[in-house]
């Protein structure tokens, strides 16, 4: 057996030494090489090239089951991925619809009681203005009656207005 | 076998086929057991490194990313070479007395067993560890002077350099 490579060792040597030490470099390089090629190793015997044939067939079907359940790892872990990636998606969707209807739900009192159409309300607030205007003339003598008889009355008089109009 | 029928092994293997997987044992099974058997002197050792290699070939191969294939899979071989000096060293601590004796005559009757070992070997016994394992890929790998100095991260005047006084060594020692 002879080592070619197809590399032209003068050559390759020359860009090292002076021409002739490269001529006889190379050519220790090749006498070298004869005396290897000359003196053979021993051969692998038939039943070795079948052991080694018998275990590279089966790490190669080992590596094939390594490979087979790194796929379904895979798939496994790309499965879960999406059914997390759909729940959190779901969950989140969730709670944007929740948020809207809080602040719907939150809307609507204010409306209502600020609205013009609920008659009850406007008559009680009327009252309650009537009564207010009542007691403030009373507290300024503009009445001619007895102050603090009229005054307590008034101020009955309002608690009660105010507590029905909290009943309904 | 002519380069495109290798490359068609080396693509069959990339695949996992079994059939060119046992080619390519075919192939480079010899050349590799010849690289073992001269740097350790035992054929169990060599047979036992053998078959690891080709069983890191069934693991690696998927990585093979063109350029020479013969330096790929002996640049693997030395690999697992030097990984079972480690593991020798890390056993027995004596990694130069167990260099010396796996590669002198007596490595046969050091695993119970004795081989034939030429005079080549016994030559070869006698080279620098480095030397010695340079020479072989040179010789079982058939890679470039330039393609070994690649493999091995040194200037290719350092390659050049340790084989031409290896094989010098061999001469004065055979002669």
């Amino acid at each position: 057996m002879n080592n070619s490579a197809n590399e032209n060792l003068r050559e390759l040597l020359a860009g090292f030494m002076d021409e002739s030490a490269a001529r006889q470099t190379a050519e220790n390089i090749e006498k070298g090489e004869e005396i290897l090629g000359a003196n053979q190793s021993p051969q692998p015997n038939e039943r070795v090239l079948a052991e080694v044939k018998k275990n590279v067939v089966a790490a190669l079907r080992r590596r094939r089951t390594v490979v087979f359940q790194r796929r379904m790892f895979g798939a496994a872990v790309a499965a879960a991925m999406i059914v997390i990636s759909v729940l959190v998606l779901m969950r989140y969707g969730n709670q944007q619809n929740n948020q809207q209807t809080r602040l719907v739900a939150a809307s609507i009192p204010a409306s209502v009681w600020e609205g013009a159409d609920d008659a009850d309300v406007t008559v009680l607030k009327a009252e309650i203005e009537n009564i207010q205007s009542e007691l403030s003339g009373v507290q300024s003598d503009n009445t001619g009656t007895s102050g603090n008889t009229s005054v307590g009355d008034l101020e009955t008089e309002l608690i009660e207005v105010n507590g029905n109009m909290w009943k309904g | 076998m002519a380069q495109h029928d290798i490359d068609r092994v080396i693509i069959g293997c990339q695949k996992g086929d079994e059939g060119c997987f046992t080619q390519l044992v075919d192939i480079y099974a010899k050349r590799c057991f010849g690289y073992f058997y001269r740097l350790t002197g035992n054929r169990d050792l060599s047979e036992e490194l053998l078959s690891e290699l080709f069983v890191k070939l069934v693991e690696k191969i998927g990585g093979y990313r063109g350029g020479s294939f013969d330096g790929w899979v002996f640049t693997m071989a030395s690999n697992i070479f030097h990984d079972h000096l480690r593991f020798k060293q890390r056993q027995t601590r004596l990694l130069d007395e167990h260099g010396k004796r796996i590669m002198s005559q007596s490595a046969g009757t050091a695993s119970g067993k004795n081989d034939d070992v030429d005079k080549l070997q016994i030559s070869l016994g006698k080279l620098d560890n480095d030397v010695r394992e340079l020479v072989m890929m040179r010789f079982y790998s058939q890679m470039s002077f330039k393609e070994i100095a690649e493999s091995r991260r040194e200037p290719i005047g350092t390659t050049l350099s340790k084989v031409h006084r290896g094989l010098k060594r061999l001469r004065e020692l055979m002669g």
